[in-house]
C-alpha cells in the first residue's frame, strides 16, 4: 500500500489489522473483552478525527467531543423508536446532519485562532452539552435510549447482526480501517498539499493565493462528522446517549490520547487509544483515584515524549525523528 | 515603449497617525526592473505589502492592466498575477524544494478541493514547480527538504516559489538580504534574464546591484513619491543627491 | 417581574459578575503578560473553596480559614509555575493545553481524594450572616453584599497595581512587549512568578469568598472556568477592562435569564458569547 509513508507505520497497520482480524476467533465467548476493545476502537475512530484536525491543519479544538455526541443524539432522535432501521442509511444522515452542524460552527469557530479558538470551541461543546441536559425532550441528564439496534442489509445481504458483539466489533474495525485509508488518501492528495501548507506557515499559504479559511474549514468538517459517525457507533454499542458524551474532559483525554500516540501522524490515533485506555484500566483496578496518575502521565509526556508513541516507535525502527 | 501593468493611484496607507504611504502614484511596465528605494522608513516594504494586497489601502488605487483590484482580497492578488517575495525567508521548511514550488504551482493550475486524487499524480503542478526550480537554478535540490538547503539556496527558492504561481508582476522585497558576494551574483544574474520576461518591481538595500539591474528608478522618502527616472539621471539628479546622499554611508 | 425581584435579581447578577471578574481577570492576566492559557484556573478555584472549608470547620473561624487558604494558594502557585509553567513558554498553545489539563486531572483526584464527591458547604459567618432590608418586602443577604464589595476593592487594587506602581508598570510592559521589559533590566522569570501567583490567587480568592454561598462539588472548577473563558472571549483576551465589563454582562444576563427564560437559562451566555463573537470575533475590548 503507497499511502503508509513509514517503516514503523506500516508493520503497526499491518500487525494492528492482522491481529484484530482474528483476535475473536481466540476470545471465543468472552464477551467482556470484545465489548472492551469495539469501545477503544470507537474511541481510536474519535481521536483519529481529532488528530487529523489538530495535528495535521492545526486547528486546535477543544470541543470536539461536541460532535462525538451529536453523532449519537443525531442518530437517537431520529430514528422510530421501535423499529429496526438501516444502519447504512443512518450512517448517512448522521454524517450529512453533522457535516452541516460543523459548517455552521466552523463560520463561527474558525474566524478566530489560536488561544481563541480553544475558548471558544469548548465553551460551544459545554453550550450543547446544556442543550440537551436542560432539554426534557431529549430525557435531559439521562439522555435517550436506543431500543431496537438497525440492521445492517444492503443490497439484499445482510451479514452483520449489530446485536451480536463480534459482528459489532468487526463493524468497528472495519470502520476504523475505513476511516485511515480515507485520511491517508486525503492526506497524499492535492487538498492534503494545502493542508499541509497552512498548517505549517498559513500567512506564506494566503500569500500563494489560497483562501485557507475554505480549506480548514473542509477540513473541520470532514473531521467533525467523523467524530459524529464514532458517536453513532457508541450510541449503538451501549444502547444510550447522554449529555456526558459532550462533556470537556471527553476533548481533552482525546486530545491526550493524540499527543499519546503522536500528533499529526493518523495512525498514532489507534496506538493512543489503546494504550491510554490499557492504562486507564490497569490503574483503575489499582486505585479509585486514577486521574491522579494520569493528571501525573499527562504532564510528564508533554515534558518529554514530544512525538508520542509513533515518534518512539519510528525511532526503535531507525527511522527518521521529524 | 512596454506597456503598463501595474500602476497606483494617490496610494494612500496610514497606521493610526503613520502616514507609511502618502499619495503615492507610480506606474510599473511590463519586462521592465523597476527599483524602489530610500532610506529606512521611506515606505518601501509598505509599498510592496500593500500592492500585493496583504495591506489593504487606506485610500486611493491599484490598477492592474488598466482595472482597479483595490478592493480585491489579500489572497485574490496572487491569482491575479501579482507575485511577491517575502524579505524574510518565509517558505514551507518541512517539504522538499520541489513540494515548495508545487504548493505555490497548485493554486494556479487548480485540484485545490479534490479529496481523492494523489497530488504527486498531478504531472501539471509538477512540470510547473520543475522548471521554476530550474529558472533559478535549484533543480539539483529538488527531493531536499527546504529547512537543509543553505541560506542562499533558501532565497533562490522563495523566487522560485513566485515563479510557480505563473505571476505577470513580481514583487521582491529584499531578496539579496543576508547573502555574500557570490550568492548576491547569482540572483543578479537571475533577476536579468527574469526581467526580459516579466514585470520586476524590486525593493533592494545593495546599490550596486539596483544601479546594474534597474530600468528605472523610484525614489521615496517619508511615504512620498520623490522621483522615477532611469539610473543615469537618478544618479546625477541634485534632488536624490539633496534628499539623502548627502550621509550616504547609512542611506543606501 | 416586579420592581423588587427585578432589583434583587440585579444585585445577584452584579455579584455573580463581579465574583467571575475576580477569577477571570486572573486568567487573562495570565495570558496577558505571560502568553499562557491555565485551563487549571478553575481547579485553583475549586481548591481554594475546598481550603477554606476545610480550615473553617477546622479552625472554627472563616476569617482564619481566609487566611490560611490564600496563603497556601499563593504557594502552590509558585510551585507550579517554578516546577511546570516554566517549561512552556517556548511551546505551542497545544503543549499548554495539555499540560495544564493534567493539572486539573490531578487537582479533581486530589480533592476527590482530600473531600469524596458529597457536597460540602458551611454556613455564613455570623458577622455577615444578617440581611438588609431593601423595600418593605424584600432583603438582601449582608454576605452577598459582602462578596460584591471585596470583588470591587480586589478590581480597584487591581487597577491601582496596574496603572500606578512599579510592578503595574512591569506587567503594562510585559503585556505590549517582552524584549523591552527585559532591556529594562527587569527580572522577568520572577516577574512571571509573581503574575502567575497572583493569577492562581485571584482564583482562589473568588473560591474561598464562595463557600458559604455555594455546594462545593466535584466538577466545580471547570464549570467556572468555561464561564471565565465566556466572559475573557466577549472582553477580548488580555484586556482587564474588557474582562470586568465582560463579567458583569455575563453575570446579569445568567440571572436573568435563570428567572426570565428557565428553558435555555444555562445555555444563555454561551448564545450570548455566539453572537458577540459573530459581530466582533476578537471581543469588545481587543486592543
Amino acid at each position: 500500500m503507497s499511502i503508509l509513508s513509514n517503516k514503523s507505520e506500516k508493520i503497526f497497520i499491518y500487525l494492528f489489522f492482522a491481529i484484530g482480524l482474528f483476535i475473536p476467533l481466540f476470545l471465543e465467548g468472552n464477551t467482556f473483552f470484545i465489548n472492551k476493545f469495539s469501545t477503544i476502537i470507537i474511541l481510536a475512530i474519535f481521536v483519529m478525527s481529532l488528530d487529523y484536525l489538530v495535528g495535521r491543519t492545526g486547528l486546535i479544538t477543544l470541543g470536539h467531543a461536541m460532535f462525538y455526541g451529536l453523532g449519537g443524539y443525531i442518530f437517537t432522535i431520529l430514528a422510530p423508536e421501535y423499529e429496526a432501521v438501516n444502519f447504512w442509511v443512518y450512517t448517512f444522515y448522521v454524517m450529512l446532519i453533522s457535516g452541516f452542524i460543523a459548517l455552521i460552527v466552523g463560520l463561527i469557530v474558525l474566524r478566530t485562532s489560536g488561544i481563541y479558538m480553544i475558548m471558544i470551541t469548548l465553551a460551544l461543546a459545554q453550550m450543547s452539552f446544556y442543550f440537551f441536559a436542560d432539554s426534557i425532550e431529549y430525557g435531559g441528564q439521562d439522555g435517550l435510549f436506543v431500543y431496537i439496534k438497525p440492521e445492517t442489509s444492503i443490497f439484499g445481504l445482510n451479514f452483520l447482526d449489530l446485536e451480536n458483539e463480534t459482528h459489532f466489533y468487526y463493524l468497528c474495525l472495519l470502520s476504523l480501517f475505513n476511516c485511515f485509508v480515507f485520511f491517508k488518501i486525503i492526506m497524499n492528495s492535492s487538498f492534503g498539499r494545502v493542508i499541509d501548507a497552512l498548517k505549517e506557515n498559513p500567512d506564506r499559504a494566503t500569500a500563494l493565493g489560497y483562501n485557507i479559511f475554505h480549506f480548514r474549514l473542509i477540513a473541520y468538517v470532514l473531521a467533525s462528522s467523523l467524530a459524529a459517525y464514532a458517536g453513532y457507533l457508541f450510541a449503538l454499542q451501549f444502547g444510550f446517549v447522554n449529555p456526558s458524551m459532550m462533556s470537556w474532559d471527553v476533548s481533552a483525554t482525546a486530545l491526550v490520547m493524540a499527543l499519546l500516540g503522536g500528533l499529526g501522524t493518523i495512525y498514532g490515533a489507534i496506538i493512543g487509544s489503546f494504550v491510554y485506555e490499557g492504562l486507564h484500566y490497569f490503574i483503575e483496578h489499582l486505585t479509585e483515584y486514577w486521574m491522579f496518575f494520569m493528571g501525573a502521565l499527562i504532564i510528564a509526556l508533554v515534558l518529554t515524549l514530544k512525538n508520542g508513541m509513533a515518534g518512539f516507535l519510528n525511532t526503535l525502527s531507525g527511522g527518521k525523528r521529524s | 515603449m512596454s506597456q503598463t501593468i501595474l500602476e497606483a493611484e494617490n496610494l494612500c496607507k496610514f497606521w493610526g497617525g503613520l502616514k507609511a504611504l502618502n499619495e503615492l502614484n507610480i506606474q510599473f511596465k511590463d519586462k521592465q526592473l523597476h527599483s524602489i528605494v530610500g532610506p529606512n522608513g521611506a515606505g518601501k516594504s509598505t509599498l510592496l505589502n500593500t500592492l500585493c494586497g496583504a495591506y489593504p489601502a487606506t485610500s486611493g488605487v491599484i490598477l492592474y492592466h488598466g482595472k482597479p483590484i483595490t478592493h480585491l482580497k489579500g489572497y485574490e492578488f496572487c491569482r491575479e498575477g501579482i507575485g511577491r517575495s517575502f524579505q524574510k525567508t518565509n517558505i514551507f521548511h518541512n517539504a522538499t524544494c520541489l513540494e515548495n514550488c508545487c504548493i505555490a504551482a497548485q493554486q494556479r493550475i487548480g485540484g485545490n478541493f479534490n479529496l481523492f486524487r494523489k497530488r504527486s499524480k498531478n504531472r501539471q503542478i509538477t512540470e510547473i514547480a520543475r522548471k521554476a526550480l530550474q529558472q533559478v537554478g535549484l533543480t539539483a535540490r529538488a527531493d531536499t527538504r527546504a529547512t537543509e538547503v543553505s541560506y542562499g539556496e533558501q532565497r533562490q527558492l522563495e523566487i522560485a516559489m513566485v515563479l510557480a504561481t505563473s505571476p505577470k508582476v513580481l514583487l521582491l522585497d529584499e531578496p539579496m538580504a543576508g547573502m555574500g558576494h557570490e550568492e548576491s551574483q547569482t540572483i543578479i544574474s537571475l533577476l536579468k534574464e527574469l526581467k526580459q520576461q516579466y514585470c520586476i518591481v524590486l525593493v533592494e538595500h545593495d546599490m550596486d546591484a539596483v544601479f546594474e539591474l534597474s530600468d528605472l528608478m523610484t525614489v521615496m522618502v517619508d511615504g512620498q513619491h520623490l522621483i522615477t527616472d532611469t539610473v543615469d539621471n537618478i544618479r546625477n539628479n541634485p534632488l536624490v543627491q539633496d534628499a539623502y546622499l548627502g550621509n550616504d554611508d547609512e542611506v543606501f | 417581574m416586579d420592581t423588587s425581584l427585578f432589583l434583587v435579581q440585579l444585585l445577584n447578577g452584579v455579584q455573580y459578575g463581579l465574583l467571575l471578574f475576580l477569577i477571570a481577570s486572573g486568567l487573562t492576566l495570565v495570558f496577558g503578560v505571560m502568553g499562557i492559557l491555565n485551563l487549571a484556573h478553575g481547579s485553583m478555584y475549586m481548591i481554594g473553596a475546598y481550603l477554606a472549608y476545610y480550615f473553617t470547620t477546622l479552625t472554627d473561624s472563616f476569617l482564619l480559614a481566609f487566611i490560611i487558604s490564600g496563603s497556601i494558594a499563593l504557594v502552590i502557585g509558585i510551585i507550579i509555575e517554578r516546577f511546570l509553567i516554566i517549561h512552556l513558554y517556548k511551546r505551542d498553545h497545544l503543549d499548554q493545553v495539555l499540560l495544564t489539563v493534567g493539572l486539573i486531572f490531578i487537582f479533581n483526584a486530589t480533592q476527590s481524594f482530600v473531600w469524596g464527591n458529597d457536597p460540602l458547604g458551611i454556613e455564613v459567618p455570623e458577622l455577615l450572616s444578617g440581611s438588609i432590608r431593601l423595600t418593605d418586602i424584600v432583603e438582601y443577604p449582608v454576605y452577598r453584599l459582602f462578596i460584591s464589595l471585596l470583588c470591587l476593592l480586589v478590581a480597584a487594587t487591581m487597577y491601582f497595581t496596574i496603572n500606578k506602581t512599579r510592578l503595574g508598570m512591569m506587567i503594562r510592559a510585559g503585556e505590549s512587549d517582552r524584549a523591552m521589559v527585559e532591556n529594562l533590566g527587569v527580572d522577568i522569570s520572577k516577574l512571571f512568578t509573581i503574575v502567575f501567583a497572583i493569577g492562581v490567587f485571584l482564583a482562589s480568592l473568588a473560591g474561598i469568598v464562595s463557600v458559604p454561598i455555594v455546594s462545593l462539588v466535584p466538577g466545580m472548577g471547570e464549570h467556572v472556568l468555561i464561564s471565565c473563558f465566556v466572559v475573557v472571549v466577549i472582553g477580548g483576551l488580555g484586556s482587564i477592562k474588557g474582562a470586568f465589563v465582560a463579567a458583569l454582562i455575563v453575570g446579569i444576563a445568567d440571572t436573568y435569564a435563570s428567572v426570565l427564560l428557565p428553558q435555555i437559562s444555562s445555555m444563555s451566555i454561551y448564545l450570548l458569547m455566539a453572537l458577540i463573537l459573530l459581530v466582533k470575533p476578537q471581543g469588545l475590548f481587543k486592543n
